[in-house]
């Protein structure tokens, strides 16, 4: 036991990007997260609206300097209601991607670790479960759950188990051939510590790169779960719903559709460029 | 596309000899068994879940049923017994008689509720395939050739930008730019080709972005294969080089990509379907969904992921008669 612990992990670093211009996008990604993140975070400091209390007689105000995103058929200020719905996209992304991240590592880990029958038995799940479409296996869900905003995070994280099992699975295979592994048991490990103190570890990087794309595809998901209807009622903030209450006046008043659209979508698209620059190192 | 890949072989003289029965008969065994693996699991997340979806919706006030209605129905679905119970009884059903049980809405069969919107989505689901498929071409290639200050750059970073953007927001975006706006079409009563055409627009951009990742990136890969050096070095021009070493090996692993999309082509379709009010199986399983039609959803959700083996199992099939490779693989 003692001596297992003078082996050296041998773990994948996250250095830090150097400042290029290469890296120019991963900057604007990283700074587009952060803004959201805020947003989530203290939604007061960044708009003085009420997401929720309108006024009657300010309503369809196109976009100003008093309404920067307008104003929708109750009066309520967009912008407010989209910076107020960030902490609802943020938080059920977040449950969202820890449900695929814990069910699906604890899945492909015991599969590609252990082998033979139980990786059978496991890959046939993987297998079963990649064949359900993600988005109608999430309406499954969801049904069964009941409709509401974290029922939707939860059948959205469940839909994602079986991409985070096999991507766990393939790097643990790839990982338990590696010669520190070997090492590890030569001095004495067992397997538990293995998988736990070297197998998991180093798989980390990529699982990372792939938690951040997922956060994206939940982001995503979520709201359409929440369009069609299956997340929280109105008046909740909440991106999804923001768009599908303004698809009604979409033809006069655009930017109840548009607004919380494009900052979804700019959400997204930085996070797809930090799961490119994780995945790629820099 | 695909079937580039195999130059100047004698086809069913290899088949006979390389490809293996064992292992075609194996693989078709499992997609039997995943689609039946994929049942039980519906059935398992619809009845173990907590909240009991069936009977909560049969006592709805809304479908106004009698006690004694109700009381059928729930000996029909046998709620009254054990879980596994009912799943043996509802597989037994499927498997020996074909049945997919009875809606809870109409008490119509599942069958009769589903089929009506099969071709529809379908012509949907074929229509943006074919689009998808297009488009991802003509950007990967477009990425692959042009310089990058000429658009080759921006063009790299297109499959990225699409598959940031939600489907819903996407026909949303195309309902405001060409009916509002434009007027090339009228979203109340547009039928016809325009009644495919945007929605299959729709469904394609994000589906297209998968695609043309991979086909990008086996591009790039295949370049820097000795085989393309010593191709560029004998001075074969870039067409060439193109359609004869390219082309046939980018392919091979876009084609696996692309049968694994299938699962986002018929996801997509729903959403899809409910901003342009199209009929079809997505409008069946979204109505399934809010009436908490348990039994219509598990055969409609099963349905789509029964087209989905079967596609990739196609794919799987002739894979190693596209991949001289793997012929050798497989004939064991």
């Amino acid at each position: 036991m003692v001596a297992l612990s003078t082996v050296p992990r041998a773990r994948a670093r996250l250095s830090l990007p150097a400042l290029t211009l290469r890296n120019a996008y991963t900057l604007v990604a990283a700074l587009i997260i952060l803004v959201v993140l805020a947003w989530a975070i203290v939604p007061g400091l960044f708009t003085s609206h009420s997401p929720y209390a309108g006024i009657t007689r300010e309503q369809f105000q196109a976009p100003s300097g008093a309404h920067l995103f307008g104003t929708d058929q109750f009066g309520r200020d967009v912008f407010a209601r989209v910076v107020y719905g960030t902490r609802s996209a943020v938080l059920t992304a977040l449950v969202a991607v820890g449900i695929g991240l814990f069910a699906g590592s604890l899945i492909g880990l015991v599969a590609g670790f252990f082998g033979r029958a139980v990786d059978a038995v496991l890959g046939r799940l993987i297998d079963v479960l990649l064949a359900i479409p993600a988005f109608l296996l999430a309406v499954i869900v969801v049904v069964s759950l009941g409709f509401a905003t974290v029922n939707a995070a939860i059948a959205v994280g469940a839909s994602s188990v079986a991409v985070f099992a096999r991507l766990i699975r393939s790097e643990a295979l790839r990982v338990k051939g590696l010669p520190f592994v070997e090492s590890a048991y030569l001095v004495g490990g067992n397997k538990l510590q293995v998988l736990f103190g070297h197998v998991l570890p180093n798989t980390y990087r990529s699982v990372l790169a792939l938690g951040v794309l997922q956060f994206g595809i939940a982001i995503i998901n979520i709201s359409a779960l929440a369009f069609l209807g299956y997340g929280s009622p109105p008046p909740a903030a909440d991106w999804g719903l923001q768009v599908a209450n303004g698809k009604d006046f979409l033809y006069r008043y655009p930017w109840l559709v548009y607004a919380p659209g494009i900052v979804m979508v700019l959400t997204v698209l930085a996070l797809n460029q930090l799961n490119k620059s994780i995945s790629k190192g820099r | 596309m695909a079937t580039v890949a195999i130059p100047r072989r004698p086809r069913s003289a290899r088949l006979a000899g390389s490809y293996n029965a064992r292992y075609v008969i194996a693989r078709i065994g499992q997609a039997v068994l995943a689609v039946v693996l994929v049942y039980v699991l519906i059935f398992i997340i619809v009845t173990v879940l907590p909240g009991n979806p069936v009977s909560a919706r049969l006592r709805s006030p809304e479908l106004n049923y009698t006690e004694k209605q109700i009381n059928d129905l729930l000996a029909y679905y046998r709620l009254d017994r054990p879980v596994w119970a009912q799943l043996g009884y509802a597989l037994e059903r499927l498997i020996l008689h074909g049945d997919w049980g009875l809606s809870l809405d109409a008490g119509r069969p599942v069958t009769s509720v589903i089929r009506g919107g099969i071709p529809s989505t379908l012509e949907l689901a074929g229509a943006s395939f074919v689009i998808a498929a297009l488009l991802a071409f003509v950007i990967s290639i477009g990425a692959f050739y042009l310089p990058a200050k000429l658009g080759g750059g921006v063009l790299r970073t297109f499959p990225s930008l699409f598959l940031s953007m939600p489907n819903f927001l996407i026909g949303l975006v195309i309902i405001d730019v060409f009916s509002f706006n434009l007027g090339w079409f009228k979203i109340t009563t547009y039928d016809g080709l325009s009644a495919l055409i945007y929605p299959a627009v729709t469904l394609a951009i994000p589906v297209s972005a998968p695609i043309a990742q991979i086909f990008i990136s086996a591009l790039d890969a295949a370049r820097t294969e000795q085989y393309s050096t010593v191709a560029i070095s004998k001075g074969i021009g870039r067409f060439t080089l193109l359609v004869r070493h390219l082309l046939p090996n980018a392919a091979l692993p876009t084609l696996t990509i692309t049968a694994i999309i299938v699962g986002d082509l018929l996801g997509g379709s729903m959403i899809t379907e409910a901003v342009f009010g199209r009929p079809g199986l997505g409008t069946v399983i979204e109505t399934a969904a809010t009436d908490q039609d348990v039994p219509v959803l598990q055969a409609a959700v099963t349905l789509t992921a029964v087209l989905f083996l079967v596609i990739n199992l196609i794919v799987d099939l002739i894979y190693p008669l596209l991949d001289p490779r793997l012929r050798r693989a497989t004939a064991r």
